[in-house]
């Protein structure tokens, strides 16, 4: 059912000519002529433009529903990601301090390429932390050498 | 891109072509393509002055009547035009496809 609210309200396939047979080919371009205005195309070009852009307009329309279904199904999913995140809070036995978990920092990545950027991004932040990490350990030995180094000296 | 026939008459270039409105200035002239059987002479001739339409609108008719006598190939040229007179309808209905159960068909020439 949900994706027939979205889908098809054009209101010509071939097959389901029934009743057309008796109109004139001009009775058929005013019978369509709404729903083509309906999807923006303009009336000029309608009548004396390419007949065949027709065809494009039906298929921008179709691609524009597509898009639309995709979009409104990301909301429902932003809106579902948010209310689990509060959800901790939400319950009525929750223990105290409990927290939300922290809604996301970015928007989902979508295309191949905002995958691929994400993912790059999650290693070089990886590598950064390991980097840090190494310095860090690096600069404590090397103090704790320094330290034993010089007990040696003030030993010796 | 709708189809077109082109052609050079005397020095001009032409474009023949149908758009929905000059399909339906036809109709309006009592064109009608189911006669095209039964009264070819008047049919042909005005289907062929109609293609005019869109691109050459003010071509007298004694000239399109000229260009129409001199066409060779006149069974293909009325085939062709008969196509391209249908074109603005077909590209309105979409094609039923063939996974929908629909019937597929085929001829023996």
């Amino acid at each position: 059912m949900g994706n027939e609210l979205v889908s098809d309200s054009q209101p010509h396939r071939g097959g389901g000519s029934k009743g057309f047979a008796a109109l004139s080919y001009t009775e058929m371009f005013y019978t369509h002529l709404p729903y083509y205005l309906a999807i923006g195309m303009p009336y000029d070009l309608y009548w004396n433009g390419d007949c065949r852009l027709t065809e494009c307009y039906r298929r921008a329309e179709e691609i524009k529903q597509r898009q639309r279904n995709q979009d409104l199904w990301l909301q429902g999913m932003y809106i579902y990601e948010a209310l689990c995140d509060v959800s901790p809070i939400l319950q009525a036995f929750a223990k105290k301090g409990t927290k939300p978990t922290p809604y996301s920092s970015e928007p989902y990545a979508i295309t191949a390429k905002q995958v691929q950027e994400k993912r790059e991004k999650q290693e070089q932040l990886r590598f950064e932390k390991t980097k840090a990490k190494m310095a860090a350990w690096a600069a404590k030995t090397n103090a704790q050498i320094a330290v034993r180094a010089g007990k040696e000296v003030d030993g010796g | 891109m709708a189809k077109t026939i082109t052609f050079n008459f005397e020095g001009t270039d032409y474009t023949l072509e149908y758009t929905r409105a000059t399909v339906a200035t036809l109709e309006k002239q009592g064109f009608n393509i189911s006669e095209i059987s039964e009264k070819p002479l008047t049919t042909l001739p005005a289907l062929f002055a109609g293609a005019f339409l869109a691109h050459h609108r003010f071509v007298k008719r004694d000239v399109i009547d000229r260009i129409y006598d001199k066409m060779t190939n006149k069974m293909d040229l009325v085939m062709r035009l008969a196509e391209m007179y249908n074109e603005p309808i077909e590209a309105l209905v979409d094609e039923p496809e063939e996974s929908e159960g629909n019937l597929t068909w085929g001829t023996s020439w």
